[in-house]
């Protein structure tokens, strides 16, 4: 980099600098004052500027202690005197339990406390519904659902002990298929509340109007599956309280307020008597934005006087943490005879697995992409998340976005190749442009769909995009 | 209970462990050397690589019994915070490591790679780091951390021939 | 994972020896690389787990790869990372090359052995079908002695063999008239790296270069049947047939008929069929192509015939 270009990127970087320096002013005042509104313009950088930290060559600073291996998760904390927990899985997808017997688990040398749900002071917690047991009591509701921990001088013996402890299960039908799920007649999972837990729809002009006055019209029904996120560092927390009633949470958790308020309430501990410490987090992808084994720890630390940690087995990462929610898409577009979208209809049925979790968000996310980045005046988006007896589905990157992408882009090339158009030219006929209006009628600005395309056509060497560009 | 007598990093280390111990859990509970990472405990996702006479293995799968006499390098082997092995340096500048939970097992691969080939081309390196997962999807830095330190050592090695 | 005893072998016999010890009295394991029993035991229900655990990793009588009067011995240790090195293995075998290629990953290679890859026996065993191919046979030591078998009939079904439990498998023979005979193994996987195979085919068969005909063809197939098996009818049909494209083509639609593949989670049984015929074909392309290589002198390395195969 030549002097004049780096003089030139300093002051640029200044004069931004200056502008900003109210702003700052006001984010420097103490927290007790009362804060001055902020001027919410000068956060959002002018359309199509790029902010001084763009093209800088940046180094993680966390980049050196990774790298020598000298990071610490938590699993790699030992504390003294801690104690290993692991948590019996039901393995069976819904059923009543009739009976817990821990008694042989408890008798086994180096086991030192057992916990079930009858120790849990407060059995249900969850982002928005609070739906999900810390421990099943009565019913289980997936087959990863626990029934039971152990803590035990060794992970060994822990394991050995969850083996020991006898569970009598009745068996309950299960529902596992989303569409039966959302047939009214089909016993709730969570009785008395529906299966269907969360509904939402998108309305903008008039479909059946767009519909008539289409040349042709497609319908297609797409689905994805469930997908796990498989951060490399499997879920863990470390859990110690103090002389005076205080715990502290050492936990690969990446929303700890949300967190601390979960275990305020399973744990029926005031929240400023909860700390959580989030540790390095081994890769979350929207997997470790909820408890998992924190109340666990807390309860058998408090049992036992001693700190515990759990961390996650692969399997148990599996069955018993959040996945991506498999989608049911039924998707119906009218378009004229060049091609062009002029209603859109689009039914979503989201498996929503055996708790909330963060379905809310990812329905409603889902929901109002679903139509696609296209210009349409006539748009229906219906959207429903159902409980079912599998491993609860929650956030995970996109939250619902990449779901519906695979399904209006699939449904966008079937209708290309039916109409005989170039799968580009089609899109390029209805992509949202500057100042369009989104499904959810907002007026969009910064649009570059068209420009986006374009180049990634030209850099793929699309056929003809050369010549388009 | 077992006795077992192996060189870790450069040291003869002894330890007294029950016999079904893998050699990871030697080297993290005994030996405290929480850098070799467990991700899946079957050998899939190659966090708890390290080498054992020379060669990559995943210490998960390898009893600790098994690694009695022989020579042991994890990650902590390779340098400290003033001297870092190009591996390290290079993965820093490149910005190969996200999490960072994968990264001791990927470096201990790739040098294991460039200790038996120097000069590896790009599908041998794909080739070496294919038991190493990464979730957060940042094989093609690795890769090129790799080729650079290749290239590195490519031109010392013209520098010195030269000279 | 549940507690149990280590015991170490120092050579076969001793292993043998420890095996007679203790079979009668408890559950017993024998540990070679581990990549397949450790996998399995960490989360095994301790029911199933054994009390005593043979670690054979020191017995070096059985690393070997060794010319004999019988043919090419290949101890049991050996590993695949020591396959993948050995000159006369490329030289003679290079689709034994290119199976111990697709095992795993580089660390797994390096710890796996040949011997614990045929004594798991999982019907997508990838040493397997080259080795059935080329009919080798397998030499299992026991206190009573020794006794040899087609590797083919030592696959019993899925995760079964016929070894004993006091019999340990030390020897894997490619007999002496096989020695050089053209083969070529590919393998179908999900991905690259690490994948089991949905279909894993090895070809292999002698040319008469005069009359330009198939001699002693044999096609084994992987992951389409409880274990490893000759595509009988694929066999017999190019038997003294003239090696032409439409003839392989042909023997790869019989090898269809040859196999029972199942539905799983990785792929349909329809799909496999598919592989069954494509792959079948292509590796008695790829081991044509290195008869001819061989015969003009110029030995095609393992690695190439295989890729030939991945289109």
């Amino acid at each position: 980099m030549d002097k004049k270009e780096t003089d030139d990127k300093k002051a640029a970087v200044i004069e931004r600098e200056s502008q900003t320096e109210a702003l700052r002013e006001m984010l420097r005042a103490p927290a007790a004052a009362p804060l001055a509104p902020l001027p919410l313009e000068t956060l959002v950088p002018e359309v199509r500027q790029q902010t001084p930290a763009v093209r800088q060559r940046a180094t993680r600073p966390d980049a050196r202690l990774h790298g020598l291996g000298q990071t610490k998760y938590i699993d790699d904390f030992y504390l003294p005197g801690m104690l290993f927990a692991k948590i019996k899985r039901a393995g069976i997808a819904s059923a009543r339990i009739v009976r817990i017997d821990t008694k042989e688990a408890e008798a086994l040398p180096g086991v030192v406390a057992v916990v079930t749900a009858r120790d849990v002071p407060c059995n249900s917690f969850g982002p928005s519904l609070k739906d999900q047991p810390v421990l099943a009591g009565e019913r289980v509701f997936h087959a990863g659902d626990g029934v039971a921990a152990v803590a035990a001088v060794t992970e060994q013996i822990a394991a050995e002990a969850l083996e020991k402890i006898e569970v009598e299960y009745e068996p309950v039908t299960p529902v596992l298929d989303p569409l039966e799920s959302l047939k009214l007649e089909t016993p709730g999972l969570h009785a008395p509340n529906p299966n269907i837990y969360g509904h939402k729809v998108i309305r903008k002009g008039d479909v059946e109007k767009g519909f008539a006055a289409s040349y042709r019209i497609f319908e297609a029904s797409y689905r994805t599956q469930m997908v796990e996120h498989v951060p490399l560092e499997p879920h863990s927390s470390l859990a110690t309280w103090d002389a005076n009633g205080r715990v502290t949470i050492y936990s690969t958790l990446g929303r700890i307020t949300l967190g601390r308020a979960d275990l305020a309430r399973t744990l029926a501990v005031p929240m400023s008597r909860i700390r959580i410490i989030a540790t390095v987090v081994g890769g979350n992808f929207g997997g470790k934005n909820e408890i998992t084994t924190e109340p666990v720890v807390a309860l058998l630390a408090k049992k036992t006087g001693r700190p515990v940690k759990c961390t996650f087995t692969r399997p148990e990462e599996f069955t018993s943490s959040t996945t991506r929610h498999p989608i049911i898409m039924d998707y119906k577009t009218g378009v004229t005879k060049e091609g062009r979208i002029l209603a859109r209809q689009v039914r979503l049925v989201l498996d929503g697995g055996a708790y909330c979790s963060w379905s809310e968000t990812t329905l409603a996310k889902a929901c109002i992409l679903s139509p696609g980045p296209y210009d349409i005046e006539n748009i229906y988006a219906e959207a429903f998340v159902v409980y079912t007896n599998k491993t609860m589905t929650g956030a995970m990157r996109g939250f619902g976005a990449p779901q519906v992408c695979f399904a209006y882009e699939s449904h966008m090339d079937d209708i290309a190749e039916a109409l005989g158009i170039d799968p580009l030219e089609i899109r390029l006929r209805n992509v949202l442009r500057e100042g369009s209006l989104s499904p959810t009628s907002q007026q969009l600005h910064s649009v570059v769909v068209r420009e986006t395309l374009l180049q990634a056509a030209q850099r793929f060497g699309w056929n003809g995009a050369e010549v388009r560009a | 209970m077992a006795k077992v007598t192996l060189t870790v990093n450069g040291e003869a280390r002894t330890a007294s462990v029950s016999p079904e111990t893998t050699l990871l859990r030697l080297l993290r509970e005994e030996f405290g050397l929480t850098g070799s990472k467990l991700g899946c405990d079957v050998g899939d996702c190659g966090a708890c690589t390290v080498m054992v006479d020379g060669k990559s293995v995943n210490s998960c799968l390898m009893l600790a019994v098994q690694a009695d006499g022989r020579d042991v390098v994890t990650i902590e082997g390779l340098a400290t915070m003033e001297r870092l092995h190009p591996l390290q340096q290079l993965f820093e500048d490149k910005g190969s490591l996200q999490c960072g939970f994968c990264g001791p097992g990927i470096i201990i691969s790739a040098k294991a790679l460039l200790d038996e080939n120097p000069d590896p081309t790009e599908e041998e390196i794909r080739d070496a780091l294919a038991g190493n997962l990464c979730r957060c999807t940042g094989y093609s830095k690795m890769i090129e951390a790799v080729r650079a330190v290749a290239r590195a050592g490519r031109d010392e090695r013209t520098a010195g021939s030269v000279a | 994972m549940k507690a149990f005893e280590v015991v170490v072998a120092r050579n076969s016999r001793h292993a043998v020896a420890l095996l007679a010890e203790r079979v009668p009295t408890a559950k017993v394991k024998v540990i070679a690389g581990g990549t397949d029993l450790m996998a399995d035991l960490k989360f095994a229900p301790s029911s199933h787990a054994p009390d005593v655990v043979v670690d054979i990793s020191r017995a070096d009588d059985l690393r070997h790869i060794s010319m004999t009067d019988a043919g090419l011995s290949i101890g049991a240790l050996v590993t695949h990372t020591e396959i993948m090195r050995s000159p006369v293995i490329r030289d003679l075998f290079p689709a034994l090359l290119d199976a111990a290629h697709t095992i795993g990953a580089v660390q797994t290679r390096n710890l796996g052995t040949l011997g614990g890859n045929l004594v798991t026996a999982v019907p997508s065993v990838d040493s397997g079908p080259t080795l059935v191919a080329l009919d080798a046979r397998v030499t299992l030591l026991s206190p009573a002695g020794q006794r040899a078998m087609p590797l083919a009939d030592f696959f019993v079904g899925p995760r079964k063999t016929a070894l004993k439990p006091d019999e340990l498998l030390v020897d894997i023979l490619i007999p002496r008239e096989n020695l050089g005979k053209p083969a070529c193994f590919l393998k179908f996987g999900l991905r690259k790296g690490q994948a089991l195979a949905l279909v894993n085919v090895a070809a292999s068969f002698w040319v008469d270069w005069d009359r330009n005909v198939f001699v002693a063809p044999r096609i084994a197939l992987g992951a389409v049947a409880p274990k490893v098996i000759h595509a009988s009818s694929a066999q017999a049909y190019l038997e003294g047939r003239a090696i032409e494209p439409a003839a392989m083509a042909e023997a790869g639609r019989l090898a269809v008929g040859d196999a029972k593949p199942i539905n799983d989670f990785r792929a349909s049984a329809e799909y496999r069929r598919d592989l069954i015929a494509v792959l079948s074909r292509r590796a008695l392309e790829g081991a044509y192509a290195l008869a001819q290589s061989k015969r003009s002198g110029k030995v095609a390395g393992g690695l190439q015939a295989s890729r030939r195969g991945e289109r």
